[in-house]
């Protein structure tokens, strides 16, 4: 668990991060070489033709990275806190985008797209700021009423809860919004695209990802550095020790809860920006791709579920990018069973206590 | 080992968790089913439609209605239980010396969890088959749910008309004899044309009239999509068209923005959806104008022909505006000689225009309301098999709304026509309509 290892000097994390994002964005120019070589290769593409298609494509892939991404990092953070694998959560996810859509399409009246730079920046920014705070409480009460009790329960029943609990949240929102597919209102221009070369660079793509790192970087200092932080890595690591030295399990644990729901509530308010619909069961199936992301990087470990869901992203995006669309899910969950055969604890993941 | 035994839990957990998906859901299907049939938006009266004073002096018989009234497939649903009523409601409810009723009771909702299933629908045939009262049953929707359905019906000897189901081998042997695995006679007719002549209609569209060289085609993978795909395909490149790539995207699928801009690079001058809305006709659309194909044609089967911009769940509704450069087809006529009357009477009776197969509904009673009046059963115990002899004779001509048809030895009609349908920004009091443009009498080259 990097959140678990002793914290270093400033310096070196400095040193850290600068590695870190040089290494990221190596990847991402290294899939974007492949995937022009596929597709000049496999689809056929002129070459001059192939690279700006690759390059839409990988901000494709870093768009459905990012909200994977941000849905694994509830996932990890209360598997590692209390070695939960929430299966509510991706429901949370979808209360997110639903309460999104509330917002700007009931409360605020929007439909289409809003072309004036502030009215949007603050629609937008109102969207993430009245979502992510609700459905962060949300899962805390969730934690709260249904979790803690069972928090000495073996393993089994809290799990079988979560699937209960999942499938409350979904029948909620049958009950409230029906069946159907719901229209979102796409209030990001999807014609601000920004000509890079032949490729068109959607500012929505650009908006998604930078809002999507600056919740994941957030939360990486918040948890290395403060003390609520602090008090989280300690309750990972040891819980009864923690109690002992004086944290309060409790906080801790519903802060996790907390952050958890509040960063999902971000990605469902994306996913209605760059999709334009919501759905019930939009949490079954983003959830079981985002929990896919969080045992690929190292269930536990949030760096590892930030990069496992850009991996899953990646990937996904490959066949689509290739027009073989109807192999993506088989290629997802191909890789998923080859990294844990041959590594078992997930890319980042180190060899835990007897958990799960 | 510790490692190891994450692992296996884990994906324990997901298998669980997926087995539980389907087996609660299906829990939530008998609340909806209620919901559907008891409010008055899906369908209008909750009255029986026949008159139980009427003149049917040898009793009361039933017509079942087996469709699903979920999501977006019930904005397809709602205007063929209007037809259905409305047919019934004309005849008096009355044929051949029996009082015909169709209650609230007797409208079976084959959706679950927002969209069709095949498995709900079958379990829903088995309670119909062993209702001693139905003599008929109008359904289903999808052809997938057909093919789950037929050898119950046709086990149970239940004439089964469909406004809807065009999958061809529902009925063309070999195939068809798979659904009819009791090898009892057959009890299924249909009153719309087959894929073989909806989809290859529609590339001859796309092809002659909108005069497109080449097609990007995607379907949703499903019994229905695909097979309707191929046929699309098929004619297109047998009229010299190109075909730039057949892709596929199950209804699960997140992301269709890439898929939409993969198919971007391959520059088609239109794209084919072999599909329905609820397995993600209008989320194509919307991705597909985020790829920047807005203005290319983008062209459906009957599945995302299923009501107007205002209808909820629709596929103009969640479209929008994406759906200026939208067609559809229907396979059966768009106009006949009786449609102005049949609007007007359809407008009269449930304040809202006819959309969709609402024609399909009142055309398949008609013929069960016909057959009944020919076969003129004597008692209860004769009266299916009666039925269903009388109306799968293939010596009769039904002078039916859409035309006058004759129903081959497979169940059949002989109407060959499939209607072509428009975007219209205007209609619907400018949330946006599907407009009649033209209907082709498909002839293979």
């Amino acid at each position: 668990m990097t959140a678990i290892a002793t914290p270093a000097a400033p310096p070196r994390r400095l040193n850290r991060g600068l590695r870190m994002t040089a290494v990221g964005l190596g990847a991402i120019i290294l899939y974007t070489i492949a995937l022009w070589l596929a597709l000049t290769g496999y689809v056929g593409l002129p070459i001059g033709a192939a690279l700006p298609v690759a390059v839409q494509q990988t901000v494709n892939a870093l768009s459905i990275g990012a909200i994977y991404a941000l849905i694994a990092l509830g996932y990890t953070m209360v598997y590692g806190i209390i070695e939960l694998i929430n299966f509510a959560h991706g429901d949370i996810f979808m209360l997110g985008a639903f309460l999104a859509v509330v917002f700007t399409g009931g409360v605020l009246g929007q439909t289409g797209p809003v072309t004036d730079i502030l009215p949007l920046f603050l629609i937008v920014g109102g969207a993430l700021l009245v979502t992510m705070p609700i459905i962060g409480l949300l899962n805390v009460a969730i934690e709260r009423t249904v979790y803690r009790p069972l928090r000495n329960a073996p393993r089994l029943a809290p799990l079988i809860t979560a699937i209960g609990v999942s499938f409350i949240l979904q029948n909620v929102a049958i009950v409230l919004a029906g069946t159907g597919d719901r229209a979102a209102p796409q209030v990001f221009p999807l014609d601000w695209q920004i000509p890079v070369g032949g490729a068109r660079i959607s500012v929505l793509s650009i908006f998604i990802f930078v809002v999507a790192l600056g919740l994941m970087i957030g939360l990486q200092q918040f948890v290395t550095r403060s003390r609520l932080g602090r008090a989280m890595r300690a309750t990972a690591q040891d819980r009864e020790a923690s109690a002992l030295m004086g944290v309060d399990l409790n906080q801790t644990i519903a802060l996790t809860f907390l952050l958890g729901g509040a960063l999902a509530a971000a990605a469902g308010v994306i996913w209605g920006l760059r999709f334009g619909y919501v759905k019930f069961d939009l949490g079954f199936n983003s959830g079981l791709k985002a929990f896919t992301a969080a045992v690929l990087g190292g269930i536990g470990n949030i760096t590892g579920a930030a990069i496992g869901g850009f991996v899953i992203g990646f990937i996904e995006n490959f066949a689509s990018a290739l027009n073989f669309s109807r192999w993506s899910e088989f290629l997802v969950f191909m890789v998923l069973t080859f990294v844990l055969i041959f590594k078992p604890t997930g890319l980042l993941g180190q060899a835990t206590g007897d958990r799960a | 080992m510790r490692s190891t035994r994450l692992t296996a839990i884990a994906s324990t957990a997901v298998l669980v968790f997926a087995a539980c998906t389907s087996g609660g859901g299906t829990a939530t299907t008998a609340p909806a089913t209620a919901a559907a049939s008891g409010s008055p938006a899906a369908g209008g009266s909750s009255e029986p439609a026949g008159s139980p004073a009427g003149g049917g002096d040898k009793g009361t018989l039933k017509i079942a209605i087996e469709l699903p009234f979920q999501g977006a497939d019930k904005a397809a649903s709602d205007p063929i239980k209007n037809g259905i009523r409305l047919a019934i409601k004309q005849a008096g409810g009355v044929a051949g010396g029996w009082t015909i009723v169709n209650t609230d009771a007797d409208v079976y909702d084959d959706g679950l969890n927002g969209s069709y299933d095949p498995q709900t629908g079958a379990n829903n045939m088995t309670k119909i088959v062993s209702d001693a009262d139905v003599v008929a049953v109008v359904g289903p929707l999808n052809s997938a749910v057909a093919r789950a359905e037929i050898p119950i019906s046709n086990e149970g000897g239940l004439l089964q008309c469909s406004p809807a189901n065009t999958a061809t081998d529902l009925t063309k042997p070999p195939d068809s004899a798979k659904y009819r695995p009791s090898g009892k006679p057959n009890n299924y007719i249909r009153v719309v044309t087959t894929d073989d002549i909806q989809g290859p209609a529609a590339a001859q569209y796309a092809y002659e009239t909108l005069g497109k060289k080449s097609v990007y085609i995607i379907d949703d993978t499903t019994a229905f999509g695909k097979p309707v795909a191929d046929n699309f395909e098929k004619e297109f490149k047998a009229r010299g068209g190109t075909v730039v790539k057949h892709d596929a995207a199950p209804k699960t699928t997140q992301d269709y923005v890439s898929i939409m801009t993969g198919a971007k690079a391959l520059n088609p001058e239109s794209i084919y959806y072999g599909g329905v809305t609820s397995t993600g006709g209008a989320r194509i659309l919307l991705a597909a104008q985020q790829a920047g194909l807005g203005d290319v044609p983008f062209i459906g089967p009957d599945g995302i022909n299923d009501g107007s911009g205002a209808t909820k769940d629709s596929f103009l509704n969640l479209g929008g505006p994406a759906a200026k450069n939208a067609y559809s087809t229907l396979a059966g006529p768009g106009t006949f000689d009786q449609k102005d009357k049949f609007d007007a009477d359809y407008k009269a009776e449930y304040g809202i225009d006819a959309t969709g197969y609402a024609g399909q509904g009142f055309a398949c009673t008609q013929v069960i309301l016909d057959a009944m009046n020919r076969a003129a059963p004597a008692d209860k115990a004769s009266a299916r098999e009666a039925l269903r002899a009388a109306a799968t004779a293939t010596d009769h001509t039904y002078n039916l709304i859409v035309g006058d048809v004759t129903f081959d030895a497979n169940g059949d009609t002989s109407q060959h026509i499939v209607s072509i349908y428009k975007f219209d920004a205007a209609g619907a009091g400018g949330k946006g309509d599907w407009k009649f443009d033209t209907q082709v009498e498909y002839k293979s080259q």
